[in-house]
């Protein structure tokens, strides 16, 4: 979807992964999942946060990533890294240590509670669709103190209830994470699309909407959601890109488009 | 005689006919488009091994092929799948059709299976999968894939013990072995160490054989000493088409044909392991027919340029 032309004409998926890199602070320790994650880490990295340190779980530490890495274990993404290790370092040593700030990954359903499936659509046993599994996400998202997640916004996308929980949000409500066991402190979860970002109201353990992406209305948020977000008293609206974002996304961190193609929304 | 001594280097077809048999639990090396054990598969592939139960992190096209070929009949990993050039279509298609048994991890609750085996212990704990369906939804069978316990140091914490994994065999693709089998992994390692430790075989195929004097003067740079190692196979591109770091990059246009077919399935699919694996003695001739001399030194010099 085309954004109103306000200043340089950009797409929603773009200011997305724009969005989704602003939640990453310079210094923060990212754990990256593959996919958009990927992107959006590098943007934060090229743009505002050159000292964060990249986490990919092969083992690579603090790598400077070069364009535009299409695997987690793409030389691309090991670039004059600090330390290339073992998975159990980064997964283990890192972030289930609790050493991570940011977790970030995708999904293909997230629910009202910020449960991710990754894992199956249907029944476990006999799926309709087979997903490609957890791989670190379930770890990401029980291990990092701060989770982030980052999807194209359909109704399929976000049903009430996930078909299968491959990763942790806050399960079934406010005391979800503490009756499962999961480690303290529990993480905010900050899910970024293409039409808005919400997040976990710790309260009440559900997803609230926080922001509307530009020209995109309450209700077309509503009939691309299969749950009803909490509403606050004022919904704020996404910053749009700075000239310098879109730059960097565009010139230097996808320009291929890898990740963003043009009119695959 | 001391523990797996004495000089390992043979073929592919040797190792794989020595250590790999019908019914066992195979570890997988490597990770998505990272220096996959191809050469090591093919062979499998070729000798038509069964009912194997393939164990790894992230599994990749490796281990696609050998369900393609059909001589899988569990997994047991954290994730099928090629990232951007797409998911594991085989793998898929098994599990969607009830062909594949499958049991889910995540990445760290797989390593940490490993991490158990390769210290002689039953089981590890983990604070991962708390609270999610993959400790919720029933497995293949009755066997039990964790337990819940209690941690006895702060009652009421539940900890989620994972059994030991201890695969028959391993394979793996490295850069660098000597004939003795001590055998250096360089760049990203991901489960290998572990899970090559935790196996009662463990074949390495290899970019370049070195001398054992070469290994005795920088030991630091061992990433698996020769106790844990049964066979070394010499094999230049061995993990084509994957990448080998520091080597050569991965080769895009031929993985992107392989999910093209393996997707489609069928004939198409049947046609890809006639043409590339089926209609070959040995991986040096795959190499020739599916790649040739240029296209192999232009994958080299991408990857030099990425270093």
């Amino acid at each position: 979807m085309r954004a109103p032309k306000m200043g340089s004409w950009y797409r929603l998926d773009e200011l997305m992964v724009v969005e989704a890199s602003r939640y990453i602070a310079d210094g923060d320790i990212v754990i990256v999942g593959t996919g958009m994650p990927m992107v959006a880490s590098l943007l934060a990295l090229k743009n505002h946060a050159p000292n964060m340190c990249f986490v990919v779980e092969t083992g690579t530490i603090a790598p400077q990533v070069i364009r535009t890495p299409v695997s987690v274990s793409d030389a691309r993404v090991m670039y004059r890294a600090v330390r290339l290790g073992s998975l159990l370092d980064a997964l283990g040593g890192v972030l289930q240590r609790g050493l991570a700030d940011i977790g970030f990954l995708g999904g293909a359903q997230i629910d009202q509670f910020a449960n991710v499936n990754s894992t199956v659509i249907g029944d476990y046993s006999r799926p309709k669709v087979r997903l490609p599994g957890s791989g670190g996400a379930n770890d990401l998202a029980s291990h990092a103190k701060k989770v982030l997640i980052i999807s194209r916004h359909e109704r399929r996308r976000f049903p009430e209830r996930c078909d299968y929980i491959t990763s942790p949000g806050y399960i079934d409500g406010p005391e979800g994470r503490k009756k499962a066991g999961l480690p303290v402190p529990y993480p905010d979860i900050i899910v970024v699309t293409d039409l808005a970002v919400m997040s976990i109201d710790k309260a009440v353990g559900r997803l609230r909407l926080d922001k509307l992406m530009p020209g995109v209305s309450l209700s077309k948020v509503g009939e691309n959601t299969g749950f009803e977000p909490l509403l606050p008293s004022e919904t704020a609206s996404v910053d749009p890109p700075s000239e310098r974002e879109l730059r960097l996304l565009r010139e230097e961190v996808d320009p291929h488009n890898v990740y963003l193609k043009a009119g695959d929304q | 005689m001391g523990r797996k001594t004495g000089n390992k280097v043979m073929t592919a077809a040797e190792a794989v006919e020595r250590f790999v048999a019908e019914g066992a639990t195979v570890g997988i090396g490597g990770q998505t488009i990272g220096r996959c054990s191809m050469a090591l598969v093919h062979e499998i592939v070729r000798q038509g091994i069964k009912d194997l139960v393939l164990v790894g992190c992230s599994m990749s096209i490796s281990m696609d092929i050998m369900v393609g070929a059909g001589l899988v009949k569990r997994t047991e990993c954290g994730t099928g799948n090629l990232e951007r050039l797409g998911t594991t279509f085989q793998w898929r298609a098994a599990i969607e059709e009830g062909r594949l048994e499958v049991e889910d991890y995540s990445h760290l609750a797989m390593a940490s299976r490993f991490l158990a085996g390769s210290l002689g212990l039953p089981f590890m704990p983990s604070k991962s999968l708390l609270g999610t369906d993959i400790l919720n939804k029933k497995s293949f069978d009755d066997r039990k894939p964790f337990a819940l316990v209690d941690n006895p140091w702060n009652e009421g914490e539940p900890v989620v013990l994972l059994p030991a994994l201890t695969p028959d065999v391993s394979i793996v693709h490295a850069q660098k072995a000597d004939s003795m089998g001590n055998v250096i992994i360089e760049g990203f390692t991901t489960h290998e160490p572990e899970m090559v430790k935790a196996s009662g075989s463990v074949i390495v195929s290899c970019e370049e054989l070195v001398d054992t004097d070469t290994i005795r003067r920088d030991p630091d740079r061992t990433t698996i000493p020769y106790l844990f190692v049964d066979a070394v196979v010499l094999q230049p591109w061995g993990a084509y088409p994957t990448s080998t770091f520091r080597y050569y990059e991965h080769d895009e246009p031929h993985l992107r044909d392989y999910q093209e077919r393996a997707r489609a399935g069928g004939d198409a699919y049947q046609e890809y392991l006639q043409q590339h694996i089926f209609g070959h003695a040995t991986f040096d001739d795959f190499l020739k027919e599916a790649a040739g001399a240029d296209r192999l030194s232009e994958l080299r010099d991408t990857m030099l340029s990425l270093l």
